[in-house]
């Protein structure tokens, strides 16, 4: 058809733009993934696979892999499920549904950064409220007959709370007993609204008639209408929440820098982190762009197995 | 009997949530409170939600020579005052906006007509576009920070607006969002328009775009908190200027400034920054969980 | 097989009244149609059977049985969706293994991994699988079973929907609109179907439809529904020829009958239009009435005729077998349309004057407020 060469100047601004920010970066990395070129020199040396071979060799690097798969490991099941469970609650009420909707969804908008802060006031050990009401608990005797299991006939004393009671209370960022588990916490914190949001458009996509039908067919418990209908159903938007939760839980970033820069001892030294550690504050190009390449090769991985999942399994029509 | 088992269970539902709303809104409520508070009602964990609101004296201010009179003041109002006057917390809010309306403002000048050929105009090679298209959807931005930045800093573009802006500007999501929104308009409307004598260009702008501004809606939503709430980004790529800080860096550099126990500002900073999308939010629910869950569509 | 009574129900969402007190009793082993205009609360009732939707009031029964608080899956009823609803992740064989599986296996056996282990389960599960095949041989469906629903036409999905219903072997079956979605020629061909298969089954059927062609030839009672309220329920040639009212009179019958005005005297005489019908009422009362001809009642007479209804053709419709003609009366602004032998009507044009005339032992008689009145024709 005549109708003009527009096509040409509608697309190729954006194919330029592509080419330039999303594919040439990648090229970059993986040339300087293979040098020891640092910003601040004028020249570097091929260093062939080296730095790769670090990746295994040097603790800093293990423990980093560690604390980044443990991150994914404890958000992802929990923020999902959380989810979940929320999304169905709030679908089953009858009134009240949108105003939970409402707060949940919260952490998702603010500013992260700004909400890491407020997180760190409350898990400060001496003038934190978290830690206020755990050492006010403390004399409180159902409070501590319930945490430290003593009603259902544990000693006190040998359990966690019972120890904090007596000792100190915890250093919730500070102590690498703690320190992971308090920024997934946070992870969780925020991430779960956006699933649950997911959840409910999911929840809301089922055809109330499937539940006529199982209910007629004879499920009549919540739970076997649960896994005769609502889980299967909600095949497509588990492989999808799943998927982007785990993308963004490799991409924590913004806690870890603000709150613990990757300690203690490495306790939250996570991937995002560590490529930010190398590459721009100490300048360590090479070992950056290494990590960069690595890091490109998670997301790309889960990405491809949501491919997998979504094309295989879970689309019934 | 029934009946009385069905609120039974409602009510249990209601606790459950009421419990998980109370964690959600925790750090929220630190973070206003102590924007109210005084410092050594910060440090006491005492005051309640407001604190006692007692005249306090900011020492500082009498250290700059001004009288007693002038440095007494409300907890509430040292707080934000500090906030605004120690930090140039309105430049970061300002350079916010810039950074966040030409990211998006961009993002749809080069999507639009690119989505617009994907999904309405038949040309050679552009089953391979959108293939690159699908590809560079995979590729997180975050991912080839690194690489961006070295690109930047060789123009010696780092420390400027446009490291703010570049890497965003290329939304291949935006992209397809945009390509599936056009591929629902009917063909005879574009005809339509063609028969009336406009050009491929005007009917972008004047036939699609007005059309698509639900979708648009929710890409802007999109995008604006995407960029508004970024961290990770600016701080690659902003070190030391100040005038160029957006409010997340703003509020990390308040706090590697402060001296000790200055919390009530830092929170009243705080508050300021995450209170204009929640607001929002707040205002507008609907539309903002659709926009935000967009990345669900695909 | 089961006998079901409603007795008094009545429903209401928030303050709109779907269903007014309403009485139906079903005979074991029927096929009972309701028969009714859309939204005029035929699916709420089934639903209300089915034990879906609880009612506002009154009682059901089956098989004397009151069964008010037991919930639809202690009903043991089976129900056939408009929407099939049949789950999508599962393979037909599946999809008829679920209400067998559900009800004839214990908790136990249900639980994955665990029920292996169980001696008695896979005895059982060999019996569920032979129901299955029994079910997919009489609907036809075996080449199918490995399929899943996405993958099967509409007329397939159908008959898996009636297989999930029929494996388990219910007290009755519950039908909401079961044809709706399928294409004109496999409706019919399905309605035949499934008179077969309530032959075959000798179980209760209870059907709903807003199509009155499937009510005439399904069922072997209907019930005509409207607003909520049941305004006939008899024998499917019972309510065609004697409808206890104008509604139901004009609801039943395609094209819908025509209704004139028409004028009664003391002795019981009728005349419409100015002209003698040779038909009485049997309890004689003065005033204005109305008549019923249904256009299958109505001819065409020659043009010498006298004593017949005259006017001029507005519309022509050919059939095929039948023509019907509109035709505006000449008195008044009365119109009527008439069915007519195509050989007779072939060369009727539009604009022709023509002569009417009507079977006078099927006209049927109303009172102004539409209820049915008494006649006999005079011989």
């Amino acid at each position: 058809m005549g109708h003009t060469r527009s096509h040409f100047w509608f697309v190729s601004p954006a194919v330029i733009l592509m080419f330039v920010i999303l594919i040439l970066p990648i090229f970059v990395a993986a040339t300087f993934s293979f040098t020891d070129y640092n910003l601040g020199s004028t020249d570097f040396k091929w260093i062939g696979w080296k730095n790769y071979e670090s990746l295994g060799k040097f603790s800093s690097y293990s423990k980093m892999f560690t604390a980044s798969l443990t991150y994914v490991v404890i958000v992802v099941p929990v923020s999902v499920l959380l989810g979940l469970g929320s999304a169905m609650l709030i679908s089953s009420l009858r009134f009240g549904g949108e105003l939970y909707k409402a707060i949940f969804f919260l952490p998702v908008m603010a500013t992260l950064l700004a909400m890491a802060y407020a997180w760190e006031f409350a898990l400060d050990p001496v003038m934190g409220v978290i830690n206020k009401v755990l050492d006010d608990g403390c004399s409180v005797g159902w409070f501590y007959k319930f945490f430290t299991g003593s009603w259902l006939g544990f000693n006190p004393t040998e359990s966690w709370y019972g120890g904090i009671c007596s000792d100190r209370m915890p250093n919730w960022l500070g102590n690498k007993k703690y320190a992971l588990g308090s920024i997934s916490f946070i992870g969780i914190w925020q991430a779960f609204g956006f699933n649950m949001v997911l959840y409910l458009a999911g929840l809301t996509s089922i055809p109330r008639d499937l539940y006529a039908a199982a209910e007629i067919d004879g499920a009549n418990s919540t739970w076997e209408k649960f896994k005769l209908v609502t889980w299967p159903m909600l095949g497509p938007t588990h492989v999808f929440v799943v998927t982007i939760t785990s993308i963004r839980s490799f991409q924590v970033f913004d806690t870890v820098e603000a709150l613990t820069r990757g300690g203690p001892s490495k306790s939250t030294y996570m991937m995002v982190y560590a490529m930010y550690e190398k590459g721009v504050k100490q300048n360590l190009i090479g070992m950056g762009s290494t990590l960069t390449i690595v890091f490109l090769g998670f997301v790309l991985v889960l990405t491809m197995t949501q491919v997998y999942f979504i094309n295989r399994k879970v689309h019934y029509s | 009997m029934k009946q009385r088992t069905k609120l039974g269970s409602e009510a249990g539902k209601h606790i459950v949530l009421i419990v998980g709303a109370l964690v959600v809104i925790l750090p929220f409520y630190l973070m206003i409170s102590f924007s109210f508070k005084s410092p050594s009602e910060i440090q006491s964990i005492s005051g309640g939600f407001f604190g006692a609101q007692e005249m306090m004296t900011d020492h500082r201010c009498l250290k700059a020579g001004r009288s007693e009179v002038e440095c007494t003041m409300l907890p509430i109002v040292y707080n934000y005052r500090a906030a605004f006057e120690e930090a140039p917390l309105l430049r970061y809010l300002l350079n916010g906006v810039i950074v966040t309306l030409s990211i998006f403002a961009i993002q749809v000048l080069i999507a639009l007509p690119c989505a617009y050929a994907l999904a309405k105009l038949k040309f050679w090679g552009r089953d391979v576009v959108f293939g690159l298209v699908i590809f560079c959807l995979l590729i997180p931005v975050h991912a080839i920070a690194l690489p961006l930045y070295l690109m930047l800093a060789k123009f010696g573009l780092t420390n400027t607006f446009a490291a703010l802006v570049i890497p965003w500007t290329i939304s291949v999501f935006g992209i397809f969002l945009m390509r599936q929104f056009f591929k629902t308009i009917p063909d005879d409307l574009i005809n339509a328009a063609r028969m009336d004598g406009m050009s491929e260009f005007s009917i972008v702008w004047k036939v699609m775009l007005p059309s698509a501004i639900p979708a648009l809606l929710a890409f802007a939503i999109f995008s604006v908190v995407a960029h508004w709430n970024d961290y990770y980004w600016p701080r690659i790529v902003i070190t030391g200027d100040r005038d160029l800080m957006t409010p997340p860096l703003g509020l990390r550099m308040f706090k590697s400034d402060m001296d000790g126990n200055e919390y009530g500002p830092m929170m009243a900073a705080a508050t300021v920054i995450v209170a204009p999308l929640v607001v929002a939010f707040l205002l507008a629910q609907r539309r903002f969980i659709e926009g935000i869950t967009l990345t669900g569509m695909k | 097989m089961a006998e079901i009574q409603l007795k008094g129900i009545s429903k209401s969402f928030d303050d709109n009244k779907v269903i007014k007190s309403l009485d139906l009793s079903i005979a074991n082993g029927e096929f009972i149609t309701v028969l009714g205009p859309s939204g005029c609360g035929k699916s709420t009732l089934l639903r209300i059977i089915a034990g879906l939707e609880s009612q506002s009031s009154g009682d059901v029964i089956i098989d004397g049985r009151e069964v008010n608080n037991v919930r639809a899956s202690e009903r043991d009823l089976a129900m056939v969706f408009q929407s099939y609803a049949l789950y999508p992740h599962l393979s037909v064989q599946q999809n008829l293994m679920v209400p067998l599986k559900l009800r004839r296996l214990s908790r136990l056996e249900r639980f994955p991994l665990l029920n292996w282990f169980l001696p008695k389960r896979s005895s059982k599960m060999i019996e569920l699988n032979e129901k299955v095949l029994q079910a997919a041989e009489t609907l036809q469906i075996t080449h199918l079973m490995e399929r899943k629903p996405g993958q099967l036409s509409g007329g397939q999905q159908q008959r898996v929907a009636v297989g999930r219903a029929m494996v388990r072997e219910p007290v009755a079956f519950l039908m909401d609109e079961p044809l709706s979605n399928l294409d004109a020629a496999l409706r019919v061909h399905m309605r035949a179907e499934i008179s077969e298969l309530h032959r075959k089954l000798k179980t209760t059927f209870v059907y709903v439809t807003h199509d009155q062609a499937e009510a005439l030839t399904m069922s072997d009672r209907m019930a005509v529904m409207m607003d909520g309220e049941i305004l006939q329920h008899d024998t499917p040639s019972e309510i065609y020829n004697n409808p206890v009212n104008l509604q139901v009179a004009e609801f039943i019958g395609s094209p819908k009958i025509n209704v004139l005005p028409a004028e009664s005297d003391s002795k019981g005489g009728i005349t419409c239009m100015g002209l003698p019908i040779s038909l009485s009422m049997k309890t004689p009362k003065q005033g204005s009435i109305m008549l019923g001809f249904r256009p299958e009642h109505t001819e065409l007479l020659s043009s010498n005729s006298n004593n017949c209804f005259e006017g001029k053709i507005t519309y022509k419709e050919n059939l095929g077998s039948d023509i019907y003609l509109h035709v505006n009366l000449k008195e008044d602004q009365h119109k009527m349309i008439v069915r007519s032998e195509p050989d007779k009507a072939l060369d009727a044009k539009i604009g022709d004057m023509v002569k009417i005339g009507w079977m006078v032992d099927k006209v049927m008689a109303f009172e102004r407020n539409g209820q049915s009145l008494p006649t006999k024709s005079k011989s």
